[in-house]
């Protein structure tokens, strides 16, 4: 009996080192990154990529923020993330709205051909974006949205609802339905229904909603890349056009916090709402 | 006011036909239990009625007015679910008064209604509550406050007390036959409990495979079952169905290779069917031991060997065998004890309510 | 006629979303299909060419350079991601007290954007200054380490930075699952007499089957789809050494005016997502019915 609690705190110190020595290396870009930002140039060039800082230098920080050069302008990255934000809010509002609407009918009001429309939608949620790349930029170019913050809206709104109402479908799946029948009985309608029942039972799932497209959006690339011109890029490409920039010596300081910055808003609402990230994560994922 | 009439009424899920023409006429303030086992299409029927599901052909008329194509909203009708289908998120006075705020009924009446009805059913204490923090009756009360709070002219219940443990039930039972008494309005009450069935109906229609077997009274449906089913669907325990060769105009009966004959009502009726063999249907109160019995009674002496007993308390059934079947006696707690003793012993057999069925049909051949 | 509004009120509802997907997500791959046939260049042609496109697709190097490092990136980066996040899961599950803060850690970087990501790893695998120079500056002076710019190697770069990211998710998922396995079937096991790995090979591991399977394709999917992690840490190169097709569809649809050419390879990356895909979603669909 004592022999195998010896051996077993023994296999759970091996586990817990393992496990800690795991997260030294889930944590070491992070850490990278923060030091070098905070460290000179020449620092950088003569010290050791995970020594500290010598001291606190946060010139890097404001050059990345209102003065580095991205491709052709140097206005840092502050116009840039305030064009994520453009983008962002709106597209994370409306296909979180259209989404709850969608989810409510597909799991409460089925009819005739709505499992499948469902299964059509959960289709879209897998297939490329490479293949809607050159059609949508036709539609956006015709509908004179090309290279706006409108018309990327449009975009993550269009690619957005798919996962949206998946969320929401599976949530209100849950919910029986003898609750419409009885509100129906009661007397309410559609929106009666949805408003005085579904809604006030739906916050955790907005805020699954809300937490996974924001970060779906705030970190794509692909549209951002594709369908946005000089003066609308969002966060992530003007990063990208950062670091690549060619234009005098590398300034991997000014890269990191750039990096940072761009990394901030996701990591503030990971660190916050990380219990309803992960379920975005695997309801989005796995549930079908 | 609220009297039902179903007429013909068909319901079609793709190719299956849950319901294959329903005909029924519920008087105004008629207790009407529906009753079957799953699958017997009665909560489709029910929901026909209170229009949440389309139905496939036919008519419903609430009052003389055709409603079959009306919304649920405008048929005047409350329902109680067998999962409560409480609000969540509301408290218990919302939960009663969202339907009439949906109706834009005035305020002060609404206040004035969710009064009256949480005394009814004694919750006033727990108007401030959500539904998730009440035990399964209150919950039940709760469900039935908000269907009375609409004060409307059909009553609906989904087997409504089958989520409750045995006791509350049989109180929640008397209780909601004591609220009908009182309030007077039409009530159609799905279960597929045929205790409940007997307790509460004014008349009952059994149901199976999307067809009425039979509509009628408690008494008649116990008494004078319309075919085998309904007679072995009704009564607790069940009517015992002996299979026996006809002599003339009385059955065999053998027991412990000892043969014995019955005598049955309207016996020479056997004759005119022309079988060798008929179902009979007698239930267990029928087979007792030796008793003084009441006129009319058609009363013979069999032997049976008891197999084993089951004290129910206020009685005990004896089971044992004849004709090869397993039947069941319904002996005094005194016989029984002395039944478990003995093994073999005689019982009494009264067949004056004895039903024949036929033995391949279930078909009554004796009414 | 307000009552019949109200009822279809549901359909009115879904119409806008039914409508959009069936033009924006099924439209348009009948568009790229049809783009795939023509001569289209810069901008859209309509001269048909046949099956001419997917023939110079596979007639040409890099893309079949982007296929073998798809193939690579894909097995490597599920092999690795899902071994490491079953160990972390597996570790994680045994009573280990403040996992809350330990799988936080775990999971960060899928909060993270690829470019973010990119970026960071662009910079640690810097052949000068980064992880060659602190490995030297340790004192061994011929190490060296410069996948970055090798083009046989800056696929593996892609890997491990890909890795890092993902890797976390799959833990979550193989935690959730393992949290999810019946106690009483553990229980059975143990009276059973069988060891803790026992009782994982045998009976917790075949029982998180659907998880594997989930894991599996949601890894593929990314593999395929990956295009930021590429264009930010290695930027298809040295050359065009670390082309994926998705990157190979960017060049050439956008900067190179393929159009025709782009439209094939995305085509053919809808296939590839496809043949993965729809059988998982049969499955799953059917397995939820029953």
């Amino acid at each position: 009996m004592r022999a195998s609690t010896t051996s077993h705190k023994l296999y759970k110190a091996l586990f817990v080192t393992l496990l800690l020595a795991a997260a030294l290396v889930y944590l070491a870009p992070l850490y990278v990154m923060l030091t070098t930002s905070f460290k000179g140039i020449e620092e950088i060039r003569n010290g050791n990529i995970l020594a500290l800082p010598d001291a606190l230098n946060t010139s890097a920080w404001s050059k990345a923020w209102s003065s580095a050069c991205t491709g052709g302008d140097c206005y840092g990255l502050a116009p840039y993330f305030w064009n994520s934000m453009r983008i962002v809010l709106p597209a994370v509002l409306i296909s979180t709205v259209i989404g709850a609407l969608n989810g409510y009918v597909l799991s409460q009001w089925q009819f005739r051909g709505s499992n499948f429309l469902f299964g059509a939608l959960l289709f879209g949620c897998f297939i490329p974006f490479q293949v809607i790349l050159l059609p949508m930029a036709m539609l956006l170019a015709w509908l004179g949205l090309a290279n706006t913050v409108t018309g990327l809206v449009l975009v993550h709104v269009i690619y957005g609802v798919a996962f949206t109402t998946l969320f929401f479908r599976n949530y209100y799946v849950g919910i029986p339905t003898e609750l419409v029948r009885a509100a129906r009985l009661d007397g309410a309608g559609f929106f009666a229904i949805f408003r005085h029942v579904f809604l006030p039972l739906s916050s955790p799932i907005i805020v699954v909603s809300v937490i996974w497209q924001f970060t779906q959006i705030w970190n794509d690339f692909l549209f951002g890349v594709v369908y946005s011109g000089p003066g609308t890029q969002p966060i992530t490409v003007a990063l990208n056009n950062l670091v690549n920039t060619t234009m005098g010596g590398k300034e991997y300081n000014v890269d990191m916090a750039a990096a940072v910055i761009a990394a901030l808003p996701t990591l503030v609402v990971y660190l916050v709402a990380g219990k309803y990230f992960v379920r975005g994560l695997t309801a989005g994922a796995v549930k079908g | 006011m609220g009297s039902i009439k179903i007429q013909q009424l068909t319901k079609s899920f793709g190719d299956t036909e849950v319901l294959k023409g329903i005909d029924l006429d519920i008087k105004d303030g008629e207790f009407l239990i529906l009753v079957g086992p799953s699958g017997c299409g009665k909560s489709t029927l029910m929901n026909s009625i209170a229009g949440l599901e389309d139905v496939t052909s036919g008519d419903i008329l609430i009052d003389g007015n055709n409603v079959t194509d009306l919304s649920p909203k405008e048929r005047d009708i409350a329902m109680v679910f067998q999962s409560y289908a409480l609000y969540p998120t509301m408290s218990v006075s919302r939960n009663i008064s969202f339907g009439l705020e949906m109706r834009k009924v005035p305020k002060a009446e609404i206040e004035k209604t969710v009064a009256d009805v949480s005394q009814l059913l004694q919750i006033e204490h727990l108007l401030d509550r959500k539904p998730s923090a009440l035990s399964g009756g209150q919950r039940q009360r709760v469900a039935m406050g908000r269907a009375l709070a609409r004060n409307p002219r059909v009553f609906l219940f989904d087997e409504p007390l089958s989520n409750l443990d045995a006791k509350l039930r049989v109180e929640m039972r008397t209780e909601i036959k004591k609220l009908h008494k009182r309030l007077g309005t039409t009530i159609v009450y799905v279960t597929h409990d045929q205790v409940e069935a007997m307790t509460l109906a004014d008349r009952i229609a059994v149901m199976k495979d999307g067809q009425v077997q039979q509509f009628g009274t408690p008494y008649e449906i116990y008494n004078n079952p319309a075919n085998r089913f309904v007679a072995d669907f009704m009564g607790s325990p069940p009517m015992n169905f002996i299979e026996c060769v006809v002599l003339d105009d009385k059955l065999v009966i053998e027991s412990q290779g000892e043969k014995f004959e019955l005598h049955i009502k309207h016996g020479e009726r056997l004759k005119d069917a022309g079988v060798e063999t008929v179902i009979l249907g007698i239930r267990p109160e029928m087979i007792t031991e030796p008793k003084p019995h009441v006129a009319g009674a058609l009363v013979h002496s069999l032997s049976m060997q008891v197999d084993v007993t089951e004290p129910m308390g206020p009685d005990t059934i004896a089971f044992g065998q004849w004709n090869g079947t397993e039947i069941q006696a319904r002996l005094s707690p005194e016989a029984g004890v002395e039944a478990q003793l003995t093994g073999l012993i005689k019982v009494q057999v009264d067949t004056s309510k004895a039903v024949l069925f036929d033995a391949f049909s279930g078909a009554r051949i004796d009414a | 006629m307000f009552d019949y509004l109200e009822k279809q009120l549901p359909k009115l509802i879904m119409a806008p979303t039914a409508i959009v997907m069936l033009v924006c997500m099924y439209g348009f791959i009948g568009w790229t299909a049809v783009l795939s046939f023509t001569k289209s260049r810069m901008l859209p042609q309509w001269e048909f060419v046949g099956w001419e496109q997917y023939g110079r697709l596979f007639a040409n190097p890099r893309w079949h350079v982007a296929l073998d490092n798809l193939l690579v990136f894909t097995l490597l980066f599920i092999i690795i991601a899902l071994v490491l996040g079953l160990m972390l899961a597996i570790l994680l599950d045994r009573n280990i007290r403040n996992d809350g803060a330990l799988r936080t850690i775990y999971l960060y970087p899928m909060a993270v954007s690829f470019i973010v990501t990119g970026t960071a790893w662009k910079w640690i695998l810097n052949p000068g200054l980064g992880i060659e120079k602190m490995v030297r500056d340790l004192g061994f002076t011929d190490f060296e380490f410069r996948w970055l710019v090798d083009p046989d190697m800056a696929i593996y770069t892609i890997v491990i930075a890909a890795v890092w990211q993902s890797s976390g998710f799959v833990m979550a998922m193989f935690l959730a699952g393992l949290r999810g396995v019946d106690d009483s079937l553990i229980k059975a096991a143990q009276m059973d007499g069988a060891s803790t790995f026992r009782t994982y090979w045998h009976v917790i591991l075949p029982v998180m089957r659907p998880v594997f399977f989930g894991a599996v394709v949601i890894l593929s999917h990314i593999a395929i789809k990956s295009f930021d992690l590429v264009q930010s840490l290695t930027g298809g190169g040295p050359g065009y050494s670390s082309d994926l097709p998705a990157t190979f569809m960017y060049t050439h649809a956008f900067s190179r005016a393929q159009m025709g050419l782009g439209a094939a390879s995305a085509m053919v990356m809808l296939a590839g997502v496809m043949a993965i895909i729809v059988p998982y979603l049969y499955s799953e669909l059917r397995g939820k019915k029953s």
